[in-house]
């Protein structure tokens, strides 16, 4: 099986389509799961296979570091040292998915390189939220591919978020709506190529040299490193910044029900493969960290389907899998 | 990792069945007023602060919780990827971005009986009827 090649969405109209096209049908297809076998409360709901990937998100968010600790300190996949290898994870189950439904073994996951928007006066004038690709803000979103026409609100092929959370991060049960974004309403903009440059520059002139480094203890939100600069708490700003910009459903522990989701993530890997390419495939902690870190050490399980042969050392060299086509 | 064995467990079959066999979470994620603990040692000298925040949207408590960060920004597990300067700009962003749960100021909400799903339990005790912070980030 021959390593795919991820490329950039908005200059490859053919992935483009794909990818929205094998949203749609994993959305459409039926898991034979239902949400009882989840735990969510409320009658038995048919849970399509692209919402698995919400309930996986959503469950990991919820799952403490150290068990019995506090998820929002850090958890199984966000808020330390897990967050790239996790997601690194998540994105090759999906790309696996699309390719399967697409019937398409060489379709590679697209990736939405947000800082050339950041350079445009209006972010949200990009071609990337035209009805050819993402479609635009709404609540619900009227057009594009994932869009509700307001002429046939009742569709049953039109793109629905049925998976939930409410602000206790409970997986609920609602019934289905239309999928929601607020673009530029709770962040003016997006990160820059400059926010990028900076992320990478470990010159003690000009930058930080820790940026040399992936992570650092006491391994969360307060780090110095590079994984938190990506993950955008330390300054924030890249991932999350983008969760924030696209708003509602992005902004969510639900946020894979966006699509666009998966296009920016395959960004931030893009940029983590670059760190990567300077700096060596590295990751800390190693084993020597203390148990209260299980999970996210080097070789600790990835909260994953793939079990004990996904960890964050096995998934640090990707390419038999995937490369991409311009690294930053 | 293995280029088979990802394919091979790229069905829903595979990811419903792990996802069904992991221990179920607790129906509430939080359970009394969000309290957020941070310590440390300055000049030998043990410190604690304690932060808690009692929030109520038109009397009511509210389900989400807010914390401090260890550097002091404001935090909301219900907006994972947002920081706040401000638990009140915390709270007017959970009202846009539930819209399910902050409906009509003047009727009861989708969860009626209190925000964020804790209907059956009327949300976080006894705080009164209106919203007040202690501490901040």
């Amino acid at each position: 099986m021959a390593a795919v090649i991820r490329r950039n969405i908005l200059t490859d109209t053919a992935v483009r389509d794909a990818y929205t096209s094998g949203v749609n049908l994993l959305k459409r297809e039926h898991s034979s799961f239902t949400t009882a076998d989840f735990g969510i409360a409320g009658p038995a709901e048919p849970v399509r296979t692209y919402d698995l990937f919400v309930i996986w998100h959503v469950m990991a968010m919820r799952t403490a570091v150290p068990p019995g600790g506090d998820s929002n300190i850090r958890n199984a996949a966000h808020r330390g040292p897990i967050f790239l290898p996790w997601h690194r994870v998540m994105l090759d189950l999906m790309e696996a998915n699309l390719q399967r439904v697409l019937g398409d073994p060489s379709f590679g996951l697209p990736y939405w390189d947000w800082t050339v928007d950041s350079a445009l006066d209006l972010p949200s004038d990009s071609d990337f939220w035209q009805p050819t690709c993402m479609g635009g803000s709404g609540s619900p979103v009227s057009d594009g591919p994932f869009g509700v026409d307001p002429a046939n609100p009742q569709d049953p092929n039109a793109f629905r978020v049925r998976i939930d959370v409410n602000s206790s991060l409970a997986l609920i049960n609602r019934p289905p709506r239309g999928l929601r974004r607020a673009l530029g309403r709770d962040a003016s903009n997006l990160p820059s190529a400059e926010d990028v440059t900076a992320a990478y520059d470990s010159d003690p002139l000009t930058g930080n040299p820790n940026l040399a480094v992936y992570d650092f203890a006491p391994w969360d939100v307060d780090s110095e490193g590079f994984r938190n600069r990506l993950e955008g708490f330390n300054p924030f700003g890249l991932h999350n910044l983008v969760h924030v910009y696209i708003g509602r459903d992005m902004g969510l522990a639900s946020s894979p029900n966006e699509p666009a989701f998966y296009l920016h993530h395959c960004n931030v890997d893009r940029i983590w493969e670059g760190w990567m390419r300077r700096n060596g495939r590295h990751y800390l902690p190693d084993q020597s960290a203390p148990a209260v870190l299980l999970g996210h050490r080097l070789k600790d399980p990835i909260v994953s389907p793939l079990g004990s042969s996904a960890t964050p050392e096995s998934v640090l060299d990707s390419t038999a899998l995937f490369t991409y086509d311009v690294l930053p | 990792m293995d280029p088979e064995g990802l394919a091979a467990a790229a069905t829903p079959a595979k990811l419903g069945g792990y996802l069904s066999s992991l221990p179920r979470p607790p129906a509430h994620h939080h359970t009394g007023p969000a309290r957020t603990v941070r310590t440390t040692l300055y000049d030998g000298h043990r410190v604690v602060v304690t932060t808690t925040y009692e929030i109520t949207v038109d009397g009511r408590p509210i389900g989400a919780h807010l914390g401090v960060d260890p550097n002091g920004n404001v935090h909301c597990h219900a907006l994972p990827a947002y920081q706040f300067l401000s638990a009140l700009d915390a709270v007017k962003a959970l009202i846009d971005n539930y819209p399910d749960e902050f409906t009509d100021p003047a009727g009861p909400g989708p969860d009626a009986g209190g925000h964020g799903g804790h209907g059956d339990h009327g949300g976080h005790g006894d705080h009164g009827d209106h919203g007040h912070e202690h501490g901040g980030g």
